[in-house]
């Protein structure tokens, strides 16, 4: 599974940055880095609603406020389903 | 090969001395530059007062084209006479260097200039000329590209004097050192010109017995630097704008995520951008085939353009220079402009990012425009040549 997170300039200014660091965090935390690639990407063409991440050809838009939901929910039940 | 010639400078005044007594005048002529570097008897106002006056007569002669012979007989003739001394006196040194490589170095009663190539001091050949009973040393010759040249005043050679050194630092030691700092590919001109100035302030254990001045002088090969940011206001013009902009010698920077996209699609080759952030406040810059540097644009642009202006401003403390060679896109972008560019060319799309605009940020996306202008602002007054493009 590869998660791209954008990193642009409106991304960054709604918290791509911490998006990030937490997502890694509970792949480690979850011992699911040998499963999933963490990408960046520069512009998703959505910035009104960013942090644009998406999940393989999957579009979300995530907050630092979601990531762990988000984490559960679409990483979590994808990776079990 | 064309040339130009990177100038920097720093001074110490003596100790308590509000004015310096030494002038540094530099003139950039349409096929040349020309140091001068003049030292006024004495020391602070009346110092002041002949070394400005030698450095601006001779600057603004030599800009209209006059000869040595005649600037140096205007100057006898128009320096004001110190009534204590009933002299007129200030040493001067005139370094130019012309664009196709040709030099020329002219020296009254100034310690020699120092010219360092390949990380050693090179001997000049000279010829005396008297001009109006005054004894002037005359120097021709050819530069090439990394020839250092240091012009000092005679406080960068008495530092020391009586203390560390008998007779003080003097010149040789002086291009000793220089020479080593050379050697380094980091040290650029004005590096070498604070290392020469703290070495010295330290030869005086802070307390300047004498104004001191040192101008270092690169001979830089002509080097481009183009930057491409913000994606044009019709997207037919993308491909027009590429091929200009890759058409262009030397480094490529692309600043902005669609501005890359576009570069990305152009040449074929995916862009990759990096997770790791160099710096919280700067997004990660990214990898593309054939593009030196990639990064994200209006925030990065931002921190680029407040290293430059800091620097213009003066700044050279180890702070600023930890900032510019960070490695987040903005620190360099910004080293690449002060330190590895001559010639800079902006390819700058117009179109609104109609995303940013909805997307109600707090900080105003819409300041690219704003960012380029400050950006070619800076660098003209780094002396460097820009020219801008819009699409």
């Amino acid at each position: 599974m590869t998660i791209t997170i954008c990193i642009g300039s409106s991304c960054h200014l709604k918290g791509s940055r911490s998006v990030i660091g937490r997502m890694d965090t509970l792949l480690t935390t979850h011992n699911l880095k040998d499963r999933v690639t963490l990408n960046g990407s520069f512009c998703m063409d959505d910035c009104a609603n960013g942090v644009c991440v998406t999940i393989d050809e999957d579009h979300f838009s995530v907050s630092p406020e979601t990531v762990d939901a988000f984490f559960e929910k679409e990483v979590l039940g994808r990776l079990n389903a | 090969m064309k040339v130009s010639l990177d100038i920097c400078r720093r001074q110490l005044n003596k100790f308590g001395e509000e004015l310096c007594g030494d002038t540094v005048e530099v003139i950039y002529k349409e096929d040349s530059e020309i140091v001068i570097l003049a030292d006024g008897m004495g020391s602070g106002v009346k110092a002041n007062i002949l070394s400005t006056l030698t450095a601006k007569i001779l600057g603004t002669m030599l800009k209209n084209g006059e000869s040595v012979d005649e600037c140096v007989e205007t100057l006898v003739s128009t320096l004001p006479i110190s009534k204590e001394r009933q002299v007129a006196y200030s040493t001067f040194a005139i370094l130019q260097v012309f664009h196709d490589g040709r030099a020329y170095l002219a020296e009254y009663d100034a310690p020699a200039c120092l010219l360092i190539r390949d990380g050693q001091t090179v001997p000049l050949e000279s010829s005396e000329l008297e001009i109006a009973g005054r004894r002037i040393k005359e120097y021709i010759f050819k530069v090439l590209p990394g020839d250092t040249f240091v012009l000092m005043s005679d406080g960068v050679t008495h530092a020391g004097l009586g203390s560390v050194y008998p007779f003080g630092w003097g010149r040789t030691r002086v291009g000793e050192f220089a020479a080593v700092l050379s050697g380094n590919r980091e040290m650029t001109g004005d590096r070498i010109a604070a290392e020469i100035s703290g070495e010295c302030d330290r030869l005086y254990s802070g307390c300047a017995g004498d104004d001191t001045t040192v101008v270092v002088s690169q001979v830089m090969a002509r080097r481009d630097l183009s930057l491409f940011t913000g994606p044009p206001k019709s997207k037919e013009d993308d491909v027009r704008l590429m091929a200009a902009f890759m058409e262009m010698p030397g480094v490529h920077v692309v600043s902005g995520g669609t501005s890359a996209t576009i570069a990305s699609r152009y040449l074929g080759k995916p862009l990759r951008p990096s997770l790791f952030y160099d710096d919280p406040e700067i997004p990660p810059t990214a990898e593309l085939e054939g593009i030196d540097l990639v990064t994200e644009g209006v925030l990065t642009l931002n921190r680029a353009v407040s290293l430059l202006k800091a620097y213009n401003q003066g700044d050279r403390s180890e702070a600023f220079y930890k900032q510019l060679d960070a490695g987040n896109g903005g620190a360099r972008l910004a080293k690449l402009l002060i330190e590895g560019c001559t010639h800079l060319t902006l390819f700058v799309g117009q179109a609104m990012n109609e995303a940013h605009q909805a997307a109600g940020l707090s900080f105003d996306l819409s300041i690219r425009m704003q960012l380029v202008d400050r950006i070619a602002r800076e660098c003209r007054e780094m002396k460097k040549t820009v020219a801008v493009n819009y699409y």
